[in-house]
């Protein structure tokens, strides 16, 4: 066990936007007030409000021919990854061996990839096969390109919570480091301009015809764009061993929900103040130590007054002094790179002394900010806040400060202790025969009908799924605080709901996408909707990892519990019956649907509460190659009180547990117990939970293959106490 | 198509736009407002609404006050398209 560094330096970054191809041109070009918002050249817009949007233009990296067939988002990623890479002086890939992780955000993964066969002239003929790429590129497909691209990484994250996507993949990336599961770490964000977000956001009313203009009192929506971004995080002790050139500090941070509604932030502000005073205390600042914050502004009525509100709170007096500009109306808003794209950007204003302006604004709406107007100003910014907040009310803030900070202690509390309180498993049961066994269990009824209907309108099968878990999970754990949050696992999104969407614009046009459909269609809209039912205020984000999905969420809520942004989380994974992925994978046969998902917070707190743990969390970790944790696979102290759970089935994965110190424990292989979907772990993991509660001692559910996998050790409660 | 054939074809429009799940046409008062306390719908069902007007009945519907007055009531809406067709 590594102690925990002490400060989170930037090392590296990397940015490719409409402005440019790197960094420094696309910052260049941001502070002199160029604007690239233009007409859009990917596709038709016809029957759109808007035609604008900020595209990038320039040439991209590709992979060898022949190799990986790589999508847009996927290409942008590549290369902004090699920039923050080299930028770091660590070349322009990563050495094997090196416990390096990638954490990514995103919304659209590999969609425009999609849209481009989707919309070929022979598509409506092609039936069903013409939504394979929906399938081939998935959200966790960039991060699969990027680790044989640049990689190996130690471990990997793919997170979507709409548009705070990236700064949330960046707070991921520094949970990794503070916990020391990794020595350093590539966080950023990427999306690719695509049809399906562009007739969404035009349908919503929320495309401005004209450039944007955020913060102006003439502003009439945002511009949509595209781009990625990556920081080079690690501790300051190892940045400075190495030489390295420390950029800025990743000083603070703050994550949360505000469950209110899934297209509209809570109009008065102090969900979003709540969290940037959050952010600044995380890091032992004050509004009077911030110079500059780079708001989320994009160009709507309701962010743009709700951010100004915001500001004005949690500023205070410092209101007329601290800087305040969006890179939206330069850059567009870019999703699930946002977070990410302003976070280097700030490191960027930070570093070089220089504020960018907010182009596009003329008159601001409120004056007694102090905006940028016109070009970037020269001045003294000692630490700035970058804020991002995502449609469903998915929020995120980082704090950067200046590299001649002078270090402070930190208030964030590494908690290491973690129990599990309550475990839902869905479409599957135990066996209560004397051996123990599991088996599918079809559900009996619409899981919509265990909801309010009004409340639940629009839910398709997987957000009623979610939504049913998370309140199972926190009625049978009792009261709980309004930070828990919720990380949910899923393969694929919803993939004939998206189909049908897209379907319907390729034949009627943009101007009857249907408004109220698109925010049902991001990959975060199964953990936003049920947080917006549950009235769960912490943590909210999906999880994209292919079969790994469960496992990969409840790292991602082991990450939220680390920094100390949730008391307690939601964690697991849904995979709801798709007629568009089972005619694809199981073609003719049989696939599943299912889910699993477990209440994860510190024992302590689940003490405190006087609540009696179900499990005790005792490793979950993600191996690479030959590596294998030590904590996880020490050998159980009764083999025949003790069970292994895995799955894919795979003679290799047998091996590699038939040659542990578990050798010797009863295997279950849960795919050939037919549980065949990708929320297979997250079952196993609830199931096992349930298994410890009828006389077993220790299980170890081991998912993935010889490349990466995760595994996971639990406990009774009290054999570890 | 008459005033009463209208008035249904509008409440299925809305049971099946808004995904009133549970909810008849005969459930759904004419007179009662749409938004705020009635159904309880917001400007996300508006927005909704207005491209479906547009799509089963050929109305465009104006974005502002105009807008506004025709979401008053089902018979307001009613009204408003037989008024537009008219024309």
């Amino acid at each position: 066990m590594t102690t925990p560094p002490d400060r989170i330096a930037v090392t590296g970054l990397g940015i490719v936007s409409a402005l440019g191809g790197d960094a420094p041109t696309t910052f260049e070009r941001l502070i002199r007030g160029e604007r690239a918002l233009f007409g859009v050249g990917a596709f038709e817009t016809t029957g759109a409000r808007s035609h604008l949007a900020a595209e990038v233009t320039g040439p991209l990296p590709d992979a060898e021919p022949g190799s990986l067939e790589l999508s847009r988002s996927d290409r942008l990623a590549l290369c902004a990854a090699r920039e923050a890479l080299a930028c770091a002086g660590l070349g322009e890939s990563v050495e094997s061996g090196e416990r390096f992780g990638l954490s990514l955000g995103g919304t659209t993964g590999g969609m425009a990839h999609a849209e481009s066969r989707l919309f070929a002239p022979d598509a409506a003929s092609a039936g069903l096969e013409r939504a394979r790429r929906l399938l081939s590129h998935p959200l966790s497909a960039t991060a699969v390109a990027l680790d044989r691209l640049v990689g190996p990484f130690s471990s990997t994250q793919t997170v979507c919570s709409a548009c705070s996507s990236g700064a949330v993949a960046i707070v991921q990336g520094a949970s990794w480091l503070l916990r020391g599961d990794a020595e350093r770490v590539l966080a950023g964000g990427v999306d690719a301009l695509c049809r399906m977000t562009f007739a969404g956001f035009d349908a919503l009313g929320a495309l401005d015809p004209e450039p944007c203009r955020p913060f102006d009192v003439a502003r009439k929506g945002l511009t949509l764009g595209e781009g990625a971004a990556f920081l080079v995080l690690e501790p300051e002790a190892r940045a400075r061993a190495r030489g390295a050139r420390i950029l800025c500090f990743l000083s603070g941070w703050a994550v949360g929900s505000e469950a209110h509604h899934v297209t509209h932030p809570e109009p008065s502000g102090q969900k979003a103040a709540t969290l940037m005073a959050r952010a600044l205390a995380v890091g032992g600042l004050g509004a009077r130590d911030l110079d500059y914050v780079n708001a989320h502004g994009t160009g709507t009525l309701a962010n743009d007054a709700m951010e100004a509100r915001a500001l004005l709170s949690v500023l205070g007096s410092d209101a007329s002094r601290v800087r305040v500009s969006s890179s939206k109306g330069q850059l567009g808003h870019t999703l699930g790179a946002a977070g990410a794209l302003e976070a280097a950007v700030t490191a960027l204003s930070l570093e070089r002394g220089i504020a960018p302006p907010t182009g596009g604004l003329n008159q601001p709406e409120e004056p007694a900010l102090r905006h940028v107007l016109g070009t970037g100003e020269r001045a003294e910014l000692r630490a700035a806040l970058s804020s991002s907040f995502g449609f469903g009310g998915m929020n995120a803030v980082l704090l950067l400060e200046r590299s001649d900070a002078a270090p402070r202690a930190r208030r964030t509390a590494l908690r290491r202790a973690y129990v599990v309180s309550a475990a839902v498993a869905l479409g599957a049961k135990l066996d209560e025969s004397a051996q123990p066994a599991l088996h599918a269990e079809p559900f009996d009824a619409d899981p919509l009908t265990r909801l309010d209907a009004e409340r639940s309108r629009r839910f398709d099968r997987g957000a009623a799924f979610t939504t049913w878990a998370a309140l199972e999970a926190l009625s049978s754990a009792g009261a709980l605080p309004a930070t828990t949050g919720l990380a949910v696992g899923n393969a694929y999104g919803p993939v004939e709901r998206s189909l049908a969407f897209l379907d319907r614009i390729r034949e009627r046009g943009m101007r009857f996408s249907p408004p109220a459909e698109f925010p049902q269609l991001v990959h975060s809209a199964l953990a936003g909707n049920a947080s917006i039912y549950a009235k769960l205020e912490g943590p909210v984000a999906g999880v994209a990892a292919g079969s790994e999905s469960g496992p990969a969420a409840v790292a991602c809520a082991l990450g939220w519990l680390e920094l100390g942004q949730a008391e307690a989380v939601v964690a697991g994974a849904i995979e709801p019956r798709d007629p568009v992925v089972s005619a694809l994978l199981a073609p003719g046969g049989e696939r599943g649907e299912g889910g699993g998902f477990v209440l994860l917070e510190p024992e302590a707190r689940a003490l405190e509460r006087g609540e009696r743990p179900l499990a005790r969390l005792v490793a979950h970790v993600e191996e690479r190659g030959t590596q294998r944790d030590p904590l996880a696979w020490t050998a159980p102290r009764d083999a025949s009180r003790a069970l292994v759970l895995f799955t894919p089935s795979h003679p290799e994965l047998e091996r590699w547990i038939a040659e542990s110190p578990w050798s010797c424990v009863r295997r279950i292989d849960t795919t050939a117990s037919g549980l065949s979907h990708e929320a297979v772990s997250g079952q196993a993991l609830s199931l096992g939970v349930d298994w410890l509660a009828r006389g077993l001692d220790e299980l170890l559910v081991v998912s993935g293959g010889l490349v990466a996998r995760f595994v996971t050790r639990l406990s009774t409660w009290d054999a570890g106490s | 198509m008459d005033q009463n054939t209208l008035i249904q074809a509008i409440k299925r429009m809305l049971i099946e736009e808004l995904d009133l799940r549970g909810k008849a046409p005969e459930d759904i008062d004419e007179e009662s407002p749409l938004f705020g306390a009635g159904l309880g719908l917001d400007s996300l069902d508006a927005l909704q609404l207005a491209m479906a007007v547009e799509e089963r009945f050929g109305v465009p519907v104006p974005e502002g006050e105009a807008g506004r007055a025709a979401f008053a009531s089902v018979r307001a809406l009613g009204e408003f398209i037989a008024r537009a067709r008219a024309e």
